[in-house]
């Protein structure tokens, strides 16, 4: 556990003049499971969301597999413009990303949602996306709901099938944006237990979320954020014991 | 009405010129349609673009087609371009410019309104699993839009169906061309244009009724099968 796979660098993102980020740098290396923690606002989300240029950063860079991505914009030049923006899915397709409110493809059933990005990023032929997607769909307890449509599925299934479509694709790191935050309570265990398991496999993570005893459980690295910094960052272990006034004051509300 | 006899047999007489009259105004409203799509789709995309020279470009012209009236855009597009350009256009490809251009305006609202109701969520995660702008757009965004735009474009079509009547001004051979024409002779405008009417009457229905289908049928594709 030592190869860095994703390195965030001095990444700011401003908002109209609210400023969102400020001076982010944080190191992810393989295999490891990265749990953001802090106060609403405090630019969690954002941050995911700078990393696979959903909402490209305006200054500082994102440098993954070794490959550095900066944002670029021309106010003039569309063909720059297009050839930049052209290049952005390499890096996305590599990135795996689960949402808030999951935003699953309505107009799909749950196996179109997966085969979705495997036909047309993949590139994989209709009966080959078909197998994979199913597989995927099955790993996550959904192999009785391959042909529903999103309107028929609960919350917790949604989300699975949201989770199995980051995952077809086999992606070398996943992005979870507060994903049981709009779950019913008794749904949370079970979204959780996909990402245990997935840590289990080795995957390397970044988990924006909540839900305390979970990030403290799954994490081998907690970062501690708040106004748009990155205010401490340690292990478990580290945080549970911080001195820092804000995370305390920030657990103690959360933990009790 | 008093003192007017009543001459129905005209209208029974002249149903074939009618029926010429009624397909024309259905060929002109359905290029016309085609034109608004088009012309809409662009002006729409344009209206939402990043660049804010082609947002400003974008909205005035919408602004602009959606405030002249059909009957002056019509006057200078079959006069206006013969006069100062020497861009002779016959009466028929005129019309159904115009009516391209009014609709447009119309459907540029429609697209916009149809895109901008589909939550952002789903093309953040359409770009999330890898894909292009555009195919995030045309896989994702557009079909969720369509159910929305589909009804709304039904209604501008019906505007354009019933608009079409003013191309009889630069001498279409529409519905209500024949109507006059026939009438001047016959001295039965009211038998005639309440025909004219009553064809459009069941034209619109008839349009309703198939929209009506169709919206079942985009629905039925989103249901659960």
């Amino acid at each position: 556990m030592s190869e860095t796979l994703l390195k965030i660098n001095n990444v700011t993102k401003v908002f109209g003049t609210h400023v969102v980020l400020k001076d982010i740098d944080l190191d992810i290396v393989k295999g490891e499971v990265v749990c953001i923690i802090g106060p609403s606002g405090s630019g969690k989300s954002t941050l995911l969301r700078c990393i696979n240029f959903i909402a490209p950063p305006d200054q500082g860079e994102i440098i993954f597999e070794g490959k550095t991505w900066k944002r670029f914009h021309s106010r003039f030049n569309i063909f720059a413009n297009r050839k930049y923006e052209g290049e952005l899915p390499r890096l996305r397709s590599e990135i795996g990303m689960v949402f808030q409110h999951f935003n699953v493809f309505p107009h799909m059933t749950a196996v179109e949602n997966v085969m979705l990005g495997l036909t047309k990023v993949r590139k994989e032929g209709r009966a080959k996306a078909r197998e994979i997607a199913e597989q995927s769909l099955i790993q996550v307890g959904l192999g009785d709901k391959l042909n529903q449509y999103p309107e028929k599925l609960s919350g917790g299934q949604k989300q699975r099938v949201a989770i199995a479509r980051a995952l077809a694709l086999n992606p070398k790191v996943m992005l979870f944006d507060e994903v049981t935050s709009s779950l019913d309570p008794e749904l949370v265990s079970g979204i959780l237990d996909e990402i245990r398991r997935l840590a289990k496999d080795g995957m390397t993570m970044v988990i924006v979320t909540h839900e305390m005893n979970f990030a403290f459980q799954v994490a081998n690295r907690i970062v501690f954020m708040d106004e748009g910094r990155i205010v401490t960052m340690g292990t478990p272990d580290e945080i549970r014991n911080t001195t820092d006034p804000r995370a305390r004051a920030f657990l103690s509300s959360i933990l009790g | 009405m008093d003192g007017y006899i009543y001459n129905w047999n005209v209208v029974w007489d002249s149903l074939p010129e009618l029926q010429q009259g009624l397909i024309i105004t259905l060929q002109i409203s359905i290029v016309g349609m085609a034109l608004a799509i088009i012309f809409g789709l662009t002006f729409a995309m344009g209206r939402m673009s990043n660049y804010g020279y082609v947002k400003k470009f974008s909205t005035g012209v919408v602004n602009f087609a959606r405030s002249i009236p059909l009957f002056v855009l019509l006057f200078w597009i079959y006069y206006g371009l013969s006069l100062k350009f020497a861009i002779n256009l016959t009466a028929f490809q005129a019309g159904a410019i115009a009516l391209g251009i009014t609709g447009g305006a119309y459907m540029a609202e429609v697209f916009r309104g149809g895109i901008e109701a589909i939550d952002l969520g789903q093309r953040e995660a359409a770009l999330a699993i890898g894909l292009s702008s555009s195919k995030a757009f045309t896989l994702v965004v557009l079909p969720q839009a369509i159910r929305i735009i589909v009804p709304q474009g039904v209604n501008v079509y019906v505007g354009l169906l019933k608009g079409a009547t003013i191309v009889s001004v630069i001498g279409v051979a529409d519905m209500i061309y024949v109507a006059q024409y026939i009438s001047l002779n016959s001295f039965t405008p009211f038998e005639m244009y309440s025909a004219v009417g009553i064809a459009f009457i069941s034209l619109t229905l008839s349009v309703a009724g198939l929209a009506y289908l169709l919206e079942r049928r985009l629905n039925r594709s989103s249901a659960n099968v």
